[in-house]
Order: structure tokens, then C-alpha cells, then sequence
């Protein structure tokens, strides 16, 4: 089992972590999932309970300029393993003006996921710092826990606002309430409402547009539905406001069904 | 009786008075003619730092010694001792200071107050009265040009290392040969290192302003001490000189420049050669107690058997202090009586507690910083010795040992009272 990689790119590395710092911000420990072409980060799905489950996919060559990667054996070419993202997050945190960082996996007192980063210094030779982040192996029995969640069954599926609007309004709305509602309808319109003894607030928003979703993908049938009426769902605030709160990576789209 | 006046580098003093705050809670405030210093030691004696502004670095300084007329000397002033936590609020948020304070005056009172006045804008006028304790001289000598290793970066650089490891990092390891530099985060033999991030940064002798090692080695001390020493010498942007030695003597941090000169004395862990197994001899009575949980640690075990009356080598004569005046019974008294360490030498300590068991104990290093005093009315020594973040006793000839030598105490040499060492307070570092 071998796995080594580098980041040369600013860009790609100052993108590289802020998706860890999402990541970092939603859940203590994760599972990361090495294939030939590509990183995952997963959370189990913990739905059932009321948890927050997470599927993060990567393309690997739209980070690191070298990937190089052995799996446990040669017919499951893939790598589990299970480490603390906020380690990672703190590696690279101070890796920002590196001239390249260098990810490996290694094996000296325990498994360790070894960063080097390689910073400009004074002097001729540069500065390395390195942290060696220890991770767990997962063995491969425990695989089919991790597989990739499907898009539960939803009767609308609309465009998120700009998140940090978003996350503005939840976060005042916390304070009144332990759990949201939130409506939407396929007109592109979507509320968030909470309520308790005193007060119920309402936040509206207009003109989200609604995501095309093949009918193969949606078993509801939901062409058939009015456009007006809303569906609603109610979540516990907190989970939502950590969400949010932890968003580093500016989404081109973020949907919500 | 003091007066002075602080204008432009409010900022360094605000930032001087919290690097001292993480080394303890109090602080002790000496004036003298040619300056201030501030003065601090933490409560295990491992840690000591002294930050001296010069009458200069003040708008304008004023000290006068007090004399009363019926003493036949004049009467030095004894330094005073503040609790930083009273202090610390007048320049906690320093960046604030800096915009909204025009001046800040410090002078005492007849009543034996301190006072410090900021005048702000706007007419604002906010002052601090603060009580103080009179007590003993605080200070150590440590003999900075002895030390083999010395280098000297810019404190810019020092923060730049410092800030890969995480906050919560309690102890470094600096280890230097002529090639390179490393710092690292300290791991012992028993660290679980499938919880821990560990974290190092190697460094090309080419960064240092000033690169000298004359001897390969490895000293591990606590960072969280350190960090204010980087923001003051950040604030005052000169570079930071770093003289250290093999591993167990002290490690001094200090920058100096015309206005100010600081200093922070750290003790360093002390390492026993790999090879030599761990020596669970018989331990002294009060040893028993204190016995490390972690086996193979660099613990000296006491050696109760192999107490021979303490021998230390130590040399009265190079007693380096300030002259002590009109001798002093109770200076000689003194000496005699406790084992003084020198300006870092090595000293070795066969018996007692010193010595594993038929061990030679030369390889043995234990840190040593000796406090002195520098007053002429009193004269007491401080003596402390100190082990992997623990000070041993030094009580030459006192019986009652504080039984807690896993802990620091520092041996206060007061006059006669033995009982001082109970009284001392001993905390984990």
C-alpha cells in the first residue's frame, strides 16, 4: 500500500485546503478514500439519527501535479483510511506560501499520512517543515460502509441563495429556535421559517431557479406537481448553521432537495 | 521613589509586561538609576525572565534612592513585587493603547503605591493604583558567553517557525549540529503517536544571522513560555540571540539593543545516555513518593545509601554578584551552608539525590540557576536546581527534604528557616 502525491500550485493548494477546512469544520474524524483518479472524504451516513452525513469527491488531477498510488492489492486498487481532517487542516493552514507540498504515506511508529512542505526561506536551501499526521487504516471488510449515498427521494429540488446570506440568516435564527423549516416550491421560491412561543420568523427568497433533474432521477413524479406548493422539511438549526458556517469553497452551485 | 514616562514605545512595555505574564503571576518592579527592570520567575523556577528598559527608553526618568536619615548607609531600594494580574489589564489590549493613549506615567507614592496613569485622548485620564509586596532581590546569573551554541535570528523568522505548531504544543525540541537546525515537537518514550500530530521544521544555517554551534546537541524546553518573548521582540524588532547548551542546561532567549535589554532563562529537559538502563535504585525516603510513574525516565533516583555528605564543587570565590557591601554574617552564613551553582557550570551532585547508583554521576547534567542577590541589606541566595522541568532540592545540610521532588521547589535560603521549603509551592509545569 503506497501512496504519494504533490501539490505545486498555489492555486490548487490554496483550494486543496480550504476544502479540507470545510471539512474540518462539519466533522472530527472522516474517512478518506484513495483511488487511482480520484479523493474522497466521507462521513458515514449517519441520517438516521439525526446526524449529518457527507460525501466529498475529488478529481485528483485537478489538484496534484503528481499522484501515485498503490492500493492494498492489485483487484481493489483503492486506499481507506481514517484520519482527524482538522490535523490536515492545520498542516496546510501554514503552508500557503509553500513552493510545494508533498503528501506521503508512511509507516514509523504507526500510519502516518507525512506532509512535507517545502517554504521559501533566505537562504539558498529552503525551509521543510514536516507533520506527520497519523491515520488509521480501514481494513477492507469495512468498505461497503462507505459507499457513496444516494440522493434520497425529494419532491423539489431548488438552487440555494448565496450561502452566505444564507448562513447570516440562520445564524440570527438560532438563537430563537432549535429547529428550521425550510419550504420550497419549483417556482424557484424558498423560505426559512422558524417559530416558538413568542415570534415566528419568515425569510423569503425569490428567483433561486430550479435545477434540471433528469426523470429518471427523481422517483417522485414531480412534473406532475404544482408549481406553487411547497414542500417543507424541518431540521435542527444547528446542524444547518454548521453547515454554513464551515463553507470555505465558494460553490459555483449549491442545491438543496 | 520613581517617576517615569512612557510615550512612544508603549507598545514594547505593554508587550514586555505580557511576555512576562505567561511566565507567572507576579512580577517583580526594580528601579534603579539607570533604569527599570522587570523581573519573573514561574512558580517552578524552571522559567525566569528579566526585561530591563534603560532611563532612556523612557520620555523621562526620574529615580531617586530613598535615604533616611537615621541609617548609617544609604539604603538601597528593595525591589518590589507586583501581582501582574492588577498590572496586566492597564496594557492588555496594547494596540488599543497605542491609538487612544498619549502618555503613560509610572511613579510611586508615599504610601507605597505604584501608580500607573495613562493619559488619553479626549481628557481621558485612567490610573492604577497598585499596592505591591516588598520582598527579596530576584535574579540569576547565567553566563550567556559560556555556552557553545549561539545563534541570532531575527525575531520575525523565530514567530515564522514557531507558528507550525499548534498552539497547544507545550514542549520543543531544539536540536542543532553544524549542518543544520531542527525544531520539533517533543515526544517522549511512552507518547501514543497514533493520536499525536507531530510536527518538524528543519532549518539551513544560512537563515541565521549569526550561526555558531560548537557542540552537537539537543535541548528540549517549553514553548508556551517562549511566545511572549516573540511578540515583544517582534515589537521591537531586534534580533533574537539564542544561547544554549547540551541538553539539561539552561536555554537563554534575549534580544538587546540601546533602550532595553530582556532575557529569558528556560531549563531544559536533561537526558541520560540511551545505554545506561534506568536506575531504579533503592530511593531515599523522599524519594519513594515522588517516584515518576513513566518508567526509564531521566529521573535521578535518590540514593539514600549513597548519601555521602554532598560534595559539590562549587567555588565560593566566583560567586559572581553584585558587591555585597559591608560584609554580612548572614551572607557567609550562607554560603557555607548551600551549595551555590555557578554561571551554568555543571554541577554535579554525587550525593543525596543526586547520584545513580554507582553510577558516574558526570554525564548527569542537571540545570542550575542560581538566583542571587544583588542587595546589600539582605542577603539570601536562591539556589534551584533543575531536572527535566523538575528542581530538585539543593538543601546542602537540611534534613527535611521536600518529600515531592517530582515537583519544583526552589531553595530558598532565607536566613535559617528550613521550614521555607515546605511553603514553597510546587506545580506541574
Amino acid at each position: 500500500m503506497r501512496f504519494r502525491a504533490k501539490i505545486v500550485d498555489v492555486a490548487c493548494l490554496n483550494h486543496f485546503s480550504r476544502v479540507i477546512n470545510t471539512i474540518a469544520k462539519l466533522a472530527k474524524t472522516c474517512t478518506l478514500r484513495l483511488t487511482v483518479s480520484k479523493l474522497y472524504f466521507i462521513l458515514s451516513n449517519k441520517v438516521a439519527n439525526g446526524g449529518v452525513g457527507m460525501w466529498c469527491e475529488l478529481c485528483q488531477e485537478n489538484f496534484f501535479d503528481e499522484f501515485q498510488m498503490e492500493g492494498v492489492a492489485v483487484e481493489h486498487n483503492e486506499i481507506y483510511l481514517e484520519l482527524i481532517p482538522e490535523n490536515l487542516s492545520r498542516a496546510l493552514k501554514t503552508a500557503l506560501s509553500a513552493k510545494a507540498v508533498k503528501i506521503k504515506l508512511t509507516n514509523k511508529h504507526c500510519p502516518c499520512l507525512r506532509v512535507s512542505v517545502e517554504l521559501p526561506s533566505l537562504s539558498s536551501s529552503s525551509r521543510i517543515v514536516t507533520h506527520d499526521i497519523p491515520v488509521g487504516v480501514i481494513p477492507r471488510r469495512l468498505w461497503n460502509d462507505f459507499r457513496e449515498p444516494s440522493v434520497p427521494e425529494f419532491e423539489v429540488s431548488i438552487y440555494l441563495p448565496v450561502l452566505k446570506t444564507m448562513k447570516s440568516v440562520v445564524e440570527r435564527m438560532k438563537n430563537l429556535s432549535n429547529s428550521i423549516v425550510i419550504e420550497a416550491n419549483l417556482s424557484g421560491e424558498m423560505n426559512l421559517k422558524i417559530e416558538n412561543d413568542l415570534v415566528s420568523v419568515t425569510t423569503q427568497f425569490k428567483d433561486l431557479g430550479n435545477p434540471p433533474w433528469s426523470l429518471g432521477e427523481c422517483q417522485n413524479s414531480a412534473e406532475g406537481r404544482d408549481l406553487e406548493s411547497m414542500a417543507e422539511a424541518r431540521i435542527d438549526i444547528r446542524k444547518l448553521q454548521q453547515l454554513l458556517a464551515g463553507q470555505q469553497v465558494n460553490p459555483t452551485k449549491a442545491l438543496c432537495s | 521613589k520613581l517617576k517615569c514616562l512612557l510615550h512612544c514605545f508603549l507598545l514594547v512595555f505593554g508587550r514586555a509586561i505580557q511576555a512576562i505574564a505567561r511566565i507567572s503571576d507576579e512580577f517583580w518592579f526594580d528601579p534603579i538609576e539607570k533604569g527599570l527592570a522587570l523581573r519573573s520567575v514561574n512558580s517552578s523556577r524552571s522559567a525566569y525572565a528579566c526585561v530591563f528598559f534603560s532611563s532612556m527608553f523612557f520620555q523621562h526618568y526620574c529615580w531617586t534612592a530613598a535615604s533616611q536619615p537615621h541609617q548609617k548607609e544609604k539604603q538601597l531600594s528593595l525591589p518590589c513585587k507586583l501581582i501582574i494580574k492588577s498590572v496586566l489589564p492597564v496594557f492588555r489590549s496594547v494596540n488599543v493603547l497605542e491609538k487612544n493613549v498619549e502618555k503613560c506615567s509610572i511613579y510611586t507614592t508615599i504610601n507605597d503605591h505604584i501608580t500607573f496613569q495613562l493619559l488619553c485622548k479626549h481628557g481621558v485620564v485612567k490610573t492604577y493604583n497598585l499596592t505591591f509586596q516588598e520582598c527579596d532581590p530576584l535574579q540569576a546569573v547565567f553566563a550567556k558567553h559560556l555556552c557553545p551554541n549561539i545563534l541570532k535570528v531575527h525575531s520575525r523568522l523565530l514567530a515564522d517557525i514557531m507558528i507550525h505548531f499548534p498552539t497547544s504544543q507545550e514542549e520543543v525540541t531544539l536540536s542543532a549540529t553544524p549542518m543544520k537546525v531542527c525544531f520539533r515537537s517533543y515526544t517522549e518514550e511512552d507518547t501514543d503517536f497514533s493520536k499525536t500530530m507531530l510536527t518538524e521544521i528543519q532549518l539551513n544555517p544560512e537563515e541565521f544571522d549569526y550561526f555558531q554551534v560548537g557542540v552537537d546537541s539537543e535541548v528540549t524546553f517549553c514553548l508556551k513560555e517562549l511566545r511572549g518573548l516573540l511578540a515583544f521582540s517582534e515589537a521591537t524588532s531586534v534580533p533574537v540571540s539564542i544561547h544554549f547548551d547540551i541538553s539539561g542546561r539552561p536555554i537563554a532567549f534575549s534580544i538587546e539593543d540601546m533602550l532595553l535589554e530582556a532575557c529569558f532563562i528556560l531549563a531544559t529537559l536533561s537526558e541520560v545516555e540511551k545505554e545506561r538502563p534506568s536506575q531504579q535504585a533503592p530511593c531515599s525516603a523522599q524519594q519513594q513518593e515522588s517516584s515518576k510513574p513513566r518508567p526509564g525516565k531521566r529521573e535521578k533516583d535518590g540514593d539514600a545509601a549513597a548519601a555521602a555528605p554532598p560534595e559539590p564543587q562549587w567555588c565560593e570565590n566566583s560567586l559572581k554578584t553584585k558587591p555585597v557591601g559591608p560584609a554580612n554574617p548572614w551572607a557567609r552564613h550562607q554560603i557555607k551552608r548551600e551549595v551555590t551553582g555557578l554561571e551554568g557550570r555543571v554541577l554535579t551532585r554525587p550525593g543525596e539525590r543526586a547520584a545513580l547508583t554507582g553510577e558516574a554521576a558526570e554525564s548527569h547534567y542537571q540545570k542550575v540557576m542560581m538566583l542571587c542577590s544583588v542587595s546589600a541589606a539582605v542577603s539570601h541566595f536562591y539556589h534551584c536546581c533543575i531536572l527535566q522541568f523538575h528542581s530538585l532540592f539543593f538543601g546542602a545540610v537540611c534534613p527535611k527534604e521536600d518529600p515531592i521532588s517530582h515537583t519544583f521547589h526552589s531553595l530558598a535560603t532565607a536566613s535559617d528557616m528550613e521550614e521555607d521549603f515546605g511553603t514553597m509551592q510546587s506545580s506541574p509545569v
